[in-house]
Protein backbone atom coordinates (compact mmCIF):
# COMPACT_ATOMS: atom_id res chain seq x y z
CA UNK A 1 0.00 0.00 0.00
CA UNK A 2 1.85 3.05 -0.82
CA UNK A 3 0.20 6.02 1.37
CA UNK A 4 2.43 8.91 -0.34
CA UNK A 5 -0.11 8.08 -3.75
CA UNK A 6 -3.28 8.55 -1.18
CA UNK A 7 -3.63 12.36 -1.28
CA UNK A 8 -3.44 12.41 -5.02
CA UNK A 9 -5.77 9.36 -5.36
CA UNK A 10 -8.54 11.65 -2.96
CA UNK A 11 -7.90 14.36 -5.30
CA UNK A 12 -8.59 12.84 -8.07
CA UNK A 13 -11.61 11.22 -6.59
CA UNK A 14 -13.09 14.53 -6.30
CA UNK A 15 -12.48 15.18 -9.50
CA UNK A 16 -14.04 12.46 -10.45
CA UNK A 17 -17.44 13.10 -9.90
CA UNK A 18 -17.52 15.45 -12.07
CA UNK A 19 -16.57 12.89 -14.90
CA UNK A 20 -18.80 10.51 -13.85
CA UNK A 21 -21.69 12.76 -13.24
CA UNK A 22 -21.65 13.61 -16.62
CA UNK A 23 -21.72 9.87 -17.79
CA UNK A 24 -25.14 8.34 -17.54
CA UNK A 25 -26.34 11.93 -19.22
CA UNK A 26 -23.78 10.80 -22.24
CA UNK A 27 -25.89 7.64 -22.91
CA UNK A 28 -25.32 4.68 -20.49
CA UNK A 29 -25.84 1.14 -23.21
CA UNK A 30 -28.51 -0.24 -20.01
CA UNK A 31 -31.80 1.90 -19.67
CA UNK A 32 -32.21 0.50 -16.50
CA UNK A 33 -29.02 0.97 -14.96
CA UNK A 34 -29.25 4.08 -12.89
CA UNK A 35 -25.82 3.93 -11.77
CA UNK A 36 -22.17 3.26 -13.57
CA UNK A 37 -21.21 -0.27 -13.44
CA UNK A 38 -18.53 -0.18 -10.89
CA UNK A 39 -18.24 -3.74 -10.22
CA UNK A 40 -16.11 -4.67 -13.02
CA UNK A 41 -13.71 -3.76 -15.40
CA UNK A 42 -13.27 -0.15 -15.17
CA UNK A 43 -13.27 -0.40 -11.07
CA UNK A 44 -9.89 -1.58 -11.14
CA UNK A 45 -8.98 1.94 -11.32
CA UNK A 46 -11.46 3.36 -8.99
CA UNK A 47 -10.74 0.10 -6.48
CA UNK A 48 -6.44 0.99 -7.12
CA UNK A 49 -7.40 4.70 -5.31
CA UNK A 50 -9.97 3.59 -2.60
CA UNK A 51 -7.50 1.10 -1.39
CA UNK A 52 -5.90 3.46 -0.20
CA UNK A 53 -8.39 4.42 2.61
CA UNK A 54 -9.51 0.73 3.56
CA UNK A 55 -11.52 -1.45 2.76
CA UNK A 56 -15.14 -0.55 4.44
CA UNK A 57 -15.07 2.60 3.24
CA UNK A 58 -14.60 1.72 -0.17
CA UNK A 59 -17.88 0.50 -0.54
CA UNK A 60 -19.24 3.92 0.60
CA UNK A 61 -16.81 6.03 -0.72
CA UNK A 62 -17.81 4.68 -4.46
CA UNK A 63 -20.74 5.84 -4.57
CA UNK A 64 -20.81 9.43 -6.92
CA UNK A 65 -23.36 11.10 -4.84
CA UNK A 66 -22.12 10.54 -1.66
CA UNK A 67 -18.33 11.15 -3.24
CA UNK A 68 -19.90 14.53 -4.23
CA UNK A 69 -21.26 14.93 -0.69
CA UNK A 70 -17.93 14.58 0.84
CA UNK A 71 -16.18 16.79 -1.19
CA UNK A 72 -18.75 19.80 -1.00
CA UNK A 73 -18.34 19.08 3.13
CA UNK A 74 -15.08 18.74 3.07
CA UNK A 75 -14.29 22.23 0.87
CA UNK A 76 -17.11 23.99 3.51
CA UNK A 77 -15.25 22.72 6.06
CA UNK A 78 -11.77 24.19 4.79
CA UNK A 79 -13.91 27.39 3.93
CA UNK A 80 -14.58 27.82 7.85
CA UNK A 81 -11.21 27.24 9.01
CA UNK A 82 -9.88 29.48 7.23
CA UNK A 83 -12.80 32.03 7.99
CA UNK A 84 -12.10 30.84 12.11
CA UNK A 85 -8.41 31.29 11.87
CA UNK A 86 -8.33 34.76 10.30
CA UNK A 87 -10.69 36.21 12.66
CA UNK A 88 -9.38 34.34 15.87
CA UNK A 89 -6.28 35.94 14.80
CA UNK A 90 -7.56 39.41 15.34
CA UNK A 91 -8.21 39.25 18.78
CA UNK A 92 -5.89 36.26 20.05
CA UNK A 93 -2.11 36.46 18.38
CA UNK A 94 -2.08 32.80 17.95
CA UNK A 95 1.22 33.04 16.59
CA UNK A 96 2.68 34.88 19.50
CA UNK A 97 0.97 32.26 21.85
CA UNK A 98 3.14 29.49 20.04
CA UNK A 99 6.44 30.57 20.96
CA UNK A 100 5.74 30.58 24.92
CA UNK A 101 4.70 26.87 24.17
CA UNK A 102 7.81 25.94 22.40
CA UNK A 103 9.31 23.94 25.23
CA UNK A 104 10.29 20.47 25.67
CA UNK A 105 11.08 18.24 29.16
CA UNK A 106 14.46 19.28 29.65
CA UNK A 107 14.11 23.32 29.74
CA UNK A 108 10.98 22.50 31.61
CA UNK A 109 12.92 20.13 34.48
CA UNK A 110 15.35 23.01 34.41
CA UNK A 111 13.02 25.88 35.23
CA UNK A 112 11.59 24.18 37.91
CA UNK A 113 14.25 23.51 39.50
CA UNK A 114 15.17 27.36 38.78
CA UNK A 115 11.68 28.73 40.63
CA UNK A 116 12.70 26.47 43.63
CA UNK A 117 16.59 27.14 43.77
CA UNK A 118 17.42 29.86 41.97
CA UNK A 119 20.60 30.91 43.80
CA UNK A 120 23.11 29.33 41.72
CA UNK A 121 22.39 30.54 38.18
CA UNK A 122 24.70 33.27 37.11
CA UNK A 123 23.48 34.13 33.62
CA UNK A 124 19.39 35.37 33.52
CA UNK A 125 20.29 37.29 30.25
CA UNK A 126 17.54 36.41 27.88
CA UNK A 127 19.96 35.56 24.28
CA UNK A 128 18.29 36.92 21.54
CA UNK A 129 18.60 35.98 17.81
CA UNK A 130 18.66 38.44 15.75
CA UNK A 131 16.52 40.73 16.95
CA UNK A 132 14.01 38.21 17.91
CA UNK A 133 14.26 36.15 21.51
CA UNK A 134 15.25 32.46 21.04
CA UNK A 135 12.72 30.30 21.94
CA UNK A 136 12.41 28.64 25.62
CA UNK A 137 13.65 25.54 24.28
CA UNK A 138 16.79 26.80 23.77
CA UNK A 139 16.92 29.49 26.60
CA UNK A 140 16.26 28.64 29.60
CA UNK A 141 15.82 32.64 31.05
CA UNK A 142 13.21 32.89 28.32
CA UNK A 143 9.52 33.09 29.48
CA UNK A 144 7.08 30.51 28.63
CA UNK A 145 2.64 29.75 29.27
CA UNK A 146 3.09 26.17 29.60
CA UNK A 147 4.53 26.05 33.18
CA UNK A 148 2.04 29.03 34.66
CA UNK A 149 -0.50 27.19 32.70
CA UNK A 150 -0.18 23.82 34.43
CA UNK A 151 1.07 25.02 37.25
CA UNK A 152 -2.57 27.34 37.23
CA UNK A 153 -4.59 24.16 37.10
CA UNK A 154 -2.64 21.75 38.91
CA UNK A 155 -2.65 24.37 41.60
CA UNK A 156 -6.65 24.11 41.26
CA UNK A 157 -6.81 19.99 41.59
CA UNK A 158 -4.41 20.69 44.45
CA UNK A 159 -6.69 22.83 46.39
CA UNK A 160 -9.47 20.86 45.87
CA UNK A 161 -7.78 17.70 47.43
CA UNK A 162 -6.65 19.88 50.52
CA UNK A 163 -10.18 20.99 50.94
CA UNK A 164 -11.30 17.24 50.18
CA UNK A 165 -9.07 16.31 53.26
CA UNK A 166 -10.65 18.82 55.12
CA UNK A 167 -14.20 17.60 54.46
CA UNK A 168 -15.08 20.95 53.02
CA UNK A 169 -15.15 19.81 49.55
CA UNK A 170 -18.11 20.35 46.87
CA UNK A 171 -17.48 20.64 43.07
CA UNK A 172 -18.51 24.29 43.04
CA UNK A 173 -15.88 25.19 45.32
CA UNK A 174 -13.21 24.07 42.47
CA UNK A 175 -14.81 26.31 40.35
CA UNK A 176 -14.69 29.36 42.96
CA UNK A 177 -11.21 28.29 43.78
CA UNK A 178 -10.34 28.68 39.97
CA UNK A 179 -12.35 32.07 39.09
CA UNK A 180 -10.84 33.54 42.41
CA UNK A 181 -7.36 32.41 41.36
CA UNK A 182 -7.78 34.22 37.80
CA UNK A 183 -9.26 37.22 38.91
CA UNK A 184 -5.98 37.92 41.24
CA UNK A 185 -4.16 36.75 38.70
CA UNK A 186 -6.07 39.64 36.19
CA UNK A 187 -5.07 42.14 39.19
CA UNK A 188 -1.84 41.47 39.39
CA UNK A 189 -1.16 41.84 35.54
CA UNK A 190 -3.23 45.14 35.48
CA UNK A 191 -1.69 46.60 38.27
CA UNK A 192 1.61 45.43 36.66
CA UNK A 193 0.83 47.03 33.90
CA UNK A 194 -0.42 50.61 34.87
CA UNK A 195 2.61 50.97 37.16
CA UNK A 196 4.96 50.07 34.31
CA UNK A 197 2.82 52.53 32.35
CA UNK A 198 3.17 55.20 35.04
CA UNK A 199 7.18 54.60 35.57
CA UNK A 200 7.42 55.37 31.67
CA UNK A 201 9.68 52.53 31.38
CA UNK A 202 11.32 51.55 28.08
CA UNK A 203 11.10 47.98 28.20
CA UNK A 204 10.52 44.89 26.08
CA UNK A 205 7.86 42.86 28.32
CA UNK A 206 4.72 42.25 26.39
CA UNK A 207 1.29 41.38 28.26
CA UNK A 208 1.99 37.67 28.07
CA UNK A 209 5.25 38.16 29.53
CA UNK A 210 3.47 39.68 32.30
CA UNK A 211 1.54 37.07 32.69
CA UNK A 212 3.72 34.27 31.79
CA UNK A 213 5.96 35.52 35.19
CA UNK A 214 2.93 36.14 37.23
CA UNK A 215 1.96 32.36 37.17
CA UNK A 216 5.16 31.41 37.86
CA UNK A 217 4.40 32.06 41.51
CA UNK A 218 1.62 28.97 41.32
CA UNK A 219 4.89 26.33 41.57
CA UNK A 220 5.84 27.39 45.20
CA UNK A 221 2.04 27.69 46.19
CA UNK A 222 1.90 23.94 44.92
CA UNK A 223 4.66 22.91 46.95
CA UNK A 224 3.84 24.49 49.65
CA UNK A 225 0.17 22.85 49.81
CA UNK A 226 1.83 20.07 49.03
CA UNK A 227 4.27 19.93 51.93
CA UNK A 228 1.44 21.19 54.40
CA UNK A 229 -0.71 18.03 53.24
CA UNK A 230 2.21 16.19 54.01
CA UNK A 231 3.46 17.49 57.26
CA UNK A 232 1.24 20.01 58.91
CA UNK A 233 0.94 23.35 59.07
CA UNK A 234 4.79 23.70 60.46
CA UNK A 235 6.08 21.64 57.19
CA UNK A 236 3.34 24.23 54.99
CA UNK A 237 5.28 27.33 56.78
CA UNK A 238 8.44 26.31 56.14
CA UNK A 239 8.30 25.18 52.80
CA UNK A 240 6.21 28.49 51.98
CA UNK A 241 8.89 30.66 53.09
CA UNK A 242 11.68 29.09 51.38
CA UNK A 243 9.53 29.25 47.84
CA UNK A 244 8.45 32.84 49.07
CA UNK A 245 12.03 33.68 49.48
CA UNK A 246 13.09 31.64 45.87
CA UNK A 247 10.35 33.50 43.73
CA UNK A 248 11.59 36.89 45.33
CA UNK A 249 14.79 36.62 44.19
CA UNK A 250 14.01 34.92 40.89
CA UNK A 251 11.54 37.95 40.29
CA UNK A 252 14.14 40.36 40.74
CA UNK A 253 16.66 38.82 39.36
CA UNK A 254 14.65 38.49 35.74
CA UNK A 255 12.60 41.75 36.23
CA UNK A 256 16.05 43.50 36.96
CA UNK A 257 17.35 43.28 33.44
CA UNK A 258 13.96 43.75 32.06
CA UNK A 259 13.17 47.00 33.62
CA UNK A 260 16.15 49.03 35.05
CA UNK A 261 18.80 50.65 32.70
CA UNK A 262 21.63 48.67 30.71
CA UNK A 263 24.19 50.29 33.68
CA UNK A 264 22.44 49.58 36.49
CA UNK A 265 21.34 45.99 35.62
CA UNK A 266 24.88 45.25 35.89
CA UNK A 267 25.33 46.11 39.41
CA UNK A 268 27.23 49.39 39.18
CA UNK A 269 24.92 51.77 41.51
CA UNK A 270 23.56 54.34 39.38
CA UNK A 271 22.33 57.57 41.32
CA UNK A 272 19.25 59.34 40.11
CA UNK A 273 15.46 59.51 40.52
CA UNK A 274 14.38 57.23 37.66
CA UNK A 275 16.64 54.42 38.29
CA UNK A 276 15.49 54.81 41.98
CA UNK A 277 11.95 54.57 40.87
CA UNK A 278 12.20 51.57 38.60
CA UNK A 279 14.08 49.46 41.29
CA UNK A 280 11.52 50.47 43.74
CA UNK A 281 8.86 49.16 41.32
CA UNK A 282 11.23 45.67 40.78
CA UNK A 283 10.91 45.05 44.24
CA UNK A 284 6.97 46.28 44.68
CA UNK A 285 6.24 43.45 41.64
CA UNK A 286 8.98 40.82 43.31
CA UNK A 287 7.25 41.44 46.75
CA UNK A 288 4.16 40.80 45.95
CA UNK A 289 4.21 37.42 44.80
CA UNK A 290 5.31 36.33 47.80
CA UNK A 291 1.98 38.05 49.24
CA UNK A 292 -0.09 36.45 46.92
CA UNK A 293 1.36 33.01 47.63
CA UNK A 294 0.53 33.15 51.16
CA UNK A 295 -3.05 34.67 50.36
CA UNK A 296 -4.17 32.08 47.74
CA UNK A 297 -2.82 28.67 50.37
CA UNK A 298 -3.22 29.83 53.76
CA UNK A 299 -7.31 29.13 53.45
CA UNK A 300 -6.29 25.05 52.39
CA UNK A 301 -4.10 24.28 55.29
CA UNK A 302 -5.83 24.14 58.51
CA UNK B 1 -11.79 35.95 49.92
CA UNK B 2 -13.98 34.65 47.32
CA UNK B 3 -14.03 36.29 43.77
CA UNK B 4 -15.78 35.93 40.86
CA UNK B 5 -15.20 37.21 37.52
CA UNK B 6 -18.80 38.74 37.56
CA UNK B 7 -17.36 40.93 40.60
CA UNK B 8 -14.11 41.54 38.19
CA UNK B 9 -16.30 42.83 35.69
CA UNK B 10 -18.28 44.72 38.33
CA UNK B 11 -15.32 46.01 39.83
CA UNK B 12 -13.45 47.50 36.32
CA UNK B 13 -17.19 49.07 35.42
CA UNK B 14 -17.22 50.88 38.16
CA UNK B 15 -13.47 51.92 38.31
CA UNK B 16 -14.07 53.25 34.69
CA UNK B 17 -17.22 54.93 35.62
CA UNK B 18 -15.41 56.69 38.25
CA UNK B 19 -12.82 58.10 35.80
CA UNK B 20 -15.20 59.07 33.36
CA UNK B 21 -17.08 61.85 35.90
CA UNK B 22 -14.21 63.58 37.02
CA UNK B 23 -14.83 66.99 35.14
CA UNK B 24 -12.63 68.46 33.32
CA UNK B 25 -12.93 72.08 34.62
CA UNK B 26 -14.78 72.01 37.66
CA UNK B 27 -12.71 69.76 39.14
CA UNK B 28 -9.72 68.78 37.74
CA UNK B 29 -8.21 72.20 37.47
CA UNK B 30 -9.36 73.27 40.86
CA UNK B 31 -6.81 70.73 42.19
CA UNK B 32 -3.99 70.95 39.38
CA UNK B 33 -4.84 67.78 37.57
CA UNK B 34 -6.30 69.89 34.13
CA UNK B 35 -5.34 68.36 31.35
CA UNK B 36 -3.88 71.79 30.02
CA UNK B 37 -1.48 72.04 33.26
CA UNK B 38 0.44 69.03 32.55
CA UNK B 39 2.12 69.79 29.60
CA UNK B 40 6.06 70.10 31.32
CA UNK B 41 9.47 70.23 29.74
CA UNK B 42 9.18 67.98 26.73
CA UNK B 43 13.13 67.45 26.76
CA UNK B 44 12.79 65.36 30.00
CA UNK B 45 10.50 62.34 30.22
CA UNK B 46 7.18 63.00 31.93
CA UNK B 47 7.22 62.48 35.85
CA UNK B 48 4.21 60.07 37.19
CA UNK B 49 1.87 63.01 37.75
CA UNK B 50 1.49 64.22 34.10
CA UNK B 51 1.53 60.21 33.10
CA UNK B 52 -1.41 60.09 35.44
CA UNK B 53 -3.40 63.14 34.26
CA UNK B 54 -2.97 61.75 30.62
CA UNK B 55 -4.22 58.64 31.01
CA UNK B 56 -7.13 60.02 33.26
CA UNK B 57 -8.00 62.43 29.84
CA UNK B 58 -7.76 59.56 28.05
CA UNK B 59 -9.63 57.41 29.61
CA UNK B 60 -12.25 60.17 29.67
CA UNK B 61 -12.04 60.55 25.99
CA UNK B 62 -12.00 57.12 24.82
CA UNK B 63 -14.25 55.06 27.16
CA UNK B 64 -17.16 57.88 26.77
CA UNK B 65 -19.70 56.19 24.66
CA UNK B 66 -18.43 52.84 24.72
CA UNK B 67 -19.64 53.65 28.74
CA UNK B 68 -22.72 54.55 28.18
CA UNK B 69 -23.65 51.84 26.19
CA UNK B 70 -22.56 49.19 28.73
CA UNK B 71 -24.20 51.22 31.62
CA UNK B 72 -27.38 50.76 29.86
CA UNK B 73 -26.67 47.23 29.17
CA UNK B 74 -26.19 46.98 32.88
CA UNK B 75 -29.20 48.97 34.07
CA UNK B 76 -31.59 46.52 31.63
CA UNK B 77 -30.02 43.61 33.01
CA UNK B 78 -30.43 45.09 37.02
CA UNK B 79 -33.89 45.86 35.95
CA UNK B 80 -34.74 42.57 34.14
CA UNK B 81 -32.96 39.86 36.57
CA UNK B 82 -32.20 42.24 40.11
Amino acid sequence: MDYSSTPTGFRQRKLQPKVRMRSPGSGTSDPNQLFDDTSSGSAGFRSQEASGLGYPAQALLSEPMSNFAMAYGSSLASQGKEMVDKNLDRFIPISKLKYYFAVDTVYVGKKLGLLVFPYMHQNWEVSYQQDTPVAPRFDINAPDLYIPAMAFITYILVAGLALGTQDRFSPEILGMQASSALVWLIIEVLATLLSLYLVTVNTDLTTIDLIAFSGYKYVGMIVGVLAGLLFGKTGYYLILLWCCMAIFVFMIRTLRLKILSEAAAEGVLVRGAKNQLRMYLTMAIAAAQPVFMYWLTFHLIR
Amino acid sequence: MAFTLYALIQTAILCVNAIAVLHEERFLSKIGWGADQGIGGFGDEPGIKSQLMNLIRSVRTVMRVPLIIVNSICIVLLLLFG
